[in-house]
């Protein structure tokens, strides 16, 4: 997994790297615009298109059904009936190029997290750092430490939180950049990216996760802890990103969403996608 | 924020669930799945608001209804007719068959109700015949007398159904013409269909390929047209045949042969479709075509519009869509299927006519104009031209006969998913079809039955007599199906525009005509083109055109008339029609034309006047010839028709009456094509409209046999 993360994440960084002092809006469009040939390409291989076009032909003679015979009130009902049962079928024909499109599709979106999901942190502005531990550790008895570079002023001592498992600093930049924490855990060290303003577009990623599939697949934006490390996450709280639009501040997925669809009808025509 | 509580993570779980679930939300993971949740989503939404709307507003349509003073169909003698139509069915072949207990279905018919023989109009030709069905009335009332009409400034034919002329206003930028409005399409056929009436009493039909019905006219109820309705290139159907052969690169009617290379294995080679019309030079918009053959496999790979499809020698391809852009950015879009029918000694391909994609329709085809659409997508594509079945390409070798039986019995089974589909719909009111299968499939393998066909020595038979046995065997099945269908509150009729009979002469009438001294060629010519190219005008009488009809060239009517109106006419027709009853053709040792009828003599209408001054009635075993039919002259009466068309009815009407069967009984013994349209008002309780001929085979009471309405239950 890690190999593909790093694969994906080279591939993420060249693909982005002309739009990373554009508004993000450009970026996403771009991404969009791929991914949406790439899930177009994806379904075109793995749908049954006749029958896609087959029963999206019920559902429209159907539909025409209503209006022709608005008079009729049995076929009316009946081709109510029709039409649900097409649309089941329709979605029915939709899961398998769902499911297939489900692995590529989660391992974009975990990049596009990476670079829509969240902002630098600010200079001047206090973060927070957060340690989660695994049950078996003393949260209380072991010994833990944080050390940074020049650029981050780390503000507190370690907080301690039994309850929650948790041992918590807090930070603050003094200078942009991408810098190394190094978080002491008894005897063992590990390593926290964090980003300190920049681009209009960059790469943050907020959280580092110990090595399980699942999380690995969600979290691709650094290497993951060790298995027999003592600590399960460390995160970086960071501001969300937000894309603005006529007033609204989207979350990128919406963005993302309605994009991909644009380019989706525009695209499935000259492609000759049934979808 | 704790990893817990992130959104992000929160979203990103959720929708790796609900896609593994294959939920809706699959909107989330990109284009295709957000269509199929967004198309889906709006389908449930828009077929709420439609539900919602149809259920609410009901009671209001209703009663609008009620107010504007329609009938409901409680007084009537029946809630549905069901009108089958055979075209050409014969009668001498059904009541044979009949006999030999091959036709059980409609032996039932005719034992629980009805069989006649039906008399058919004059001419006994489909457009005419299915026209007086239509309006109950004399082809002088409805205008219709041929196929073909002609154009007394040019002597030219024109088709007598419909008039499709380009838009009257246009924009000239550049090369182009820009249309300004619709294209004129005017149907030339009067009077007023039944389904009309009908529908002004609140009674619903479903009226499905019925002759002469393009373009079709509004009504209450849905219509889909039939025979005279055009192919995307505006004719009455014309094949294309691909050859490598050098042998059959020569004229075909109804067809073009399209000379091709083979090399590498591919054909590079075009559709020619419909004329641009949007140029104010009109040229043919074409369309490339590309096939790969594979010897080996004995397949091809077909390349055109866009799409790659496989086709197995001798199997013929779906409906496939092909698209014309004529320009601007505009489409015309046309339907077609191939068949390659041989990859060696040489390359065949036989293209039907490009008919009119009833997805998207260049043409109005139906009514409403959705109906084509609704037929469409609910069934599939289908064949939309009127001269469905391409007799042509079987008379001119670009079809086998088995192929063309393949072909002919896949449309029919279009129609009849159309069919059972109104069937199953239209409870209460009519159900009209029309079958062109019969009059096709007799038309090009009546010479079976006909041991003394000249079509026999001229060729080797593929097939038997057994090809009508077997059509009638379906046509009965069919029957069979649909009464399964009825209940006792459902009145059927199965009938046939007019019947069939052998055609072995041809009988050139213009030929007849030049040779007697009432036709003139130019001088020095002692033959003439197709469409009189080197007739004389200033010194001919008489000339004939189309089927059956003669017309005298008169004075102040026809561009070059020499024959006064009036008692000059009247007193050439008389001479002609005398000599034209004694005309023999002494080598079938028969007279060729049983009567000869004075138009002033059988019509009394108002279209009168377009009728041809003379029709022909030919005797059984002949019918005007190939090159009278389209104004050819040479010195030769009568000739060996050796084409594979080989049975006729364009004849005496006399001869070739058609069926009638009715699941009730009547009194009449010899009702008329005319009478239908006066008995179905009658069964719906309307009154017969004082322009319909025909009269009513049922009592405005009770008809036998009809159970009274509240005892009906279905079969």
């Amino acid at each position: 997994m890690g190999l593909i993360n790093t694969i994906l994440g080279k591939l993420f960084d060249l693909l982005l790297l002309p739009f990373r002092s554009l508004n993000p809006w450009a970026g996403m469009a771009f991404i969009s615009l791929l991914t949406g040939l790439l899930m177009l390409f994806i379904y075109r291989l793995t749908s049954n298109q006749s029958g896609i076009r087959r029963v999206k032909d019920k559902i429209k003679a159907h539909l025409l059904e209503l209006r022709l015979f608005k008079d009729n009130m049995g076929v009316t009902m009946r081709a109510q009936g029709q039409i649900l049962r097409a649309n089941l079928r329709y979605l029915a024909l939709n899961l398998k190029p769902l499911l297939v499109m489900i692995v590529p599709l989660i391992l974009i979106l975990a990049q596009l997290n990476l670079w829509f999901g969240s902002e630098p942190l600010a200079v001047g502005r206090p973060a927070i750092l957060k340690v989660k531990l695994k049950p078996d550790v003393n949260v209380l008895g072991t010994e833990f430490a944080l050390e940074s570079p020049p650029e981050i002023t780390i503000e507190t001592p370690p907080l301690r939180l039994e309850e929650s498992r948790e041992v918590d600093w807090r930070l603050k930049p003094t200078a942009a950049g991408t810098f190394d924490l190094t978080i002491r855990a008894g005897d063992k060290s590990y390593l926290k990216t964090v980003v300190v303003d920049g681009r209009r577009l960059e790469k943050v990623s907020s959280l580092k996760v110990k090595r399980s599939l699942l999380d690995e697949v969600l979290y691709p934006g650094e290497k993951t802890l060790p298995g027999e490390s003592r600590i399960k996450t460390i995160e970086i709280v960071h501001p969300a990103k937000k894309l603005p639009l006529l007033g609204l501040r989207l979350h990128w997925l919406i963005a993302y969403l309605g994009l991909s669809i644009i380019f989706g009808f525009a695209l499935k025509k000259p492609f000759r996608v049934e979808i | 924020m704790s990893k817990e509580h992130s959104p992000t993570r929160i979203l990103l779980t959720v929708l790796g669930l609900v896609l593994a679930a294959g939920l809706p939300a699959n909107a989330y993971i990109g284009p295709g799945a957000g269509f199929a949740f967004l198309s889906s989503f709006l389908v449930l939404l828009l077929t709420f608001f439609l539900a919602v709307f149809s259920f609410l507003s009901w009671p209001f349509r209703l009663l609008i209804r009620l107010i504007k003073g329609r009938k409901t169909l409680k007084g009537t003698l029946v809630d549905r007719v069901v009108i089958i139509g055979l075209d050409g069915l014969e009668p001498t072949l059904a009541e044979k068959f009949m006999a030999e207990g091959k036709l059980p279905h409609l032996s039932l018919l005719k034992k629980e109700g009805t069989y006649a023989r039906l008399q058919t109009t004059t001419p006994a030709i489909s457009p005419v015949a299915w026209s007086s069905f239509m309006t109950g009335s004399e082809p002088s009332k409805h205008n219709i007398f041929d196929f073909l009409s002609r154009d007394p400034k040019t002597y030219l034919p024109s088709l007598s159904s419909a008039y499709i002329g380009r838009p009257r206003r246009v924009i000239s930028i550049g090369k182009y013409a820009v249309p300004l409005s619709k294209p004129e399409i005017r149907g030339m056929r009067k009077s007023v269909p039944f389904w009309k009436t009908l529908g002004e009493a609140g009674i619903f039909s479903t009226v499905l390929r019925v002759p002469i019905t393009f373009p079709p006219e509004k009504f209450s109820g849905h219509l889909l047209s039939g025979m005279c309705a055009p192919d995307l290139k505006g004719s009455q159907g014309t094949f294309a045949f691909y050859t490598t052969d050098e042998v059959k690169h020569k004229r075909r009617e109804g067809g073009v042969v399209i000379p091709v290379e083979v090399r590498d294995g591919r054909v590079r080679t075009y559709i020619s479709g419909p004329e641009n019309s949007l140029l104010k030079k009109a040229e043919e918009i074409k369309v490339p075509l590309r096939v790969e053959i594979d010897k080996k496999k004995g397949e091809v790979r077909v390349e055109v519009s866009g799409q790659r499809f496989g086709l197995k020698v001798g199997e013929f391809s779906p409906w496939i869509k092909i698209t014309f852009r004529p320009g601007l950015g505009m489409k015309v879009k046309a339907i077609a299927r191939f068949l390659v029918s041989q990859v060696e000694p040489h390359f065949e391909m036989y293209l039907t006519p490009l008919n009119i994609d009833p997805e998207k329709p260049a043409l109005p085809i139906s009514h409403p104009f959705i109906y084509s659409v609704y037929l469409s997508k609910l069934l599939g594509s289908f064949i939309t031209l009127g001269e469905a079945n391409d007799t042509w390409a079987l008379n001119e070798g670009a079809l086998k006969e088995a192929a063309f039986l393949e072909l002919t019995y896949s449309n029919h089974m279009e129609w009849e998913a159309m069919f059972f589909n109104a069937l199953s719909k239209t409870k209460k009111g009519a159900v009209v079809c029309v079958f062109e299968t019969t009059d096709s499939i007799q038309h090009m393998f009546w010479r079976y039955l006909d041991k003394s066909h000249p079509a026999l020595r001229s060729t080797s038979p593929e097939m038997s007599a057994q090809v009508i046995e077997d059509l009638y065997r379906r046509m009965d099945d069919l029957i069979g199906r649909a009464r399964a269908k009825l209940d006792p509150r459902s009145a059927l009729m199965v009938m046939s525009d007019h019947g069939f009979k052998s055609f072995r002469r041809g009988v050139n009438l213009n030929s007849w005509l030049y040779l007697n001294g009432y036709l003139r060629l130019k001088d020095g010519k002692t033959t003439s083109e197709e469409w009189f190219r080197d007739v004389d005008w200033e010194k001919t009488k008489a000339y004939a055109l189309g089927l059956g009809g003669l017309y005298i060239n008169q004075k102040g009517r026809e561009a070059n008339g020499i024959v006064s109106a009036g008692e000059e006419t009247r007193a050439l027709k008389a001479e002609l029609i005398s000599k034209l009853n004694e005309l023999r053709d002494e080598a079938a040792g028969d007279v060729a034309i049983t009567e000869a009828y004075d138009r002033d003599q059988v019509y009394s209408g108002p279209y009168a006047g377009n009728a041809p001054d003379l029709i022909i009635g030919y005797n059984q075993g002949f019918r005007a010839s190939w090159d009278s039919v389209t104004g050819k002259v040479d010195s030769r009466v009568f000739e060996d028709n050796i084409k594979a068309w080989s049975g006729d009815h364009c004849i005496d009407p006399r001869h070739v009456p058609g069926v009638f069967f009715f699941s009730r009984k009547i009194e009449a013994k010899a009702p008329s094509i005319m009478d239908v349209a006066p008995t179905v008002l009658t069964l719906f309780g309307l009154p017969v409209p004082g322009h319909m001929d025909g009269r009513p085979l049922v009592s405005p009471g009770r008809p036998a046999g009809a159970p009274p309405k509240d005892k009906g239950k279905k079969k």
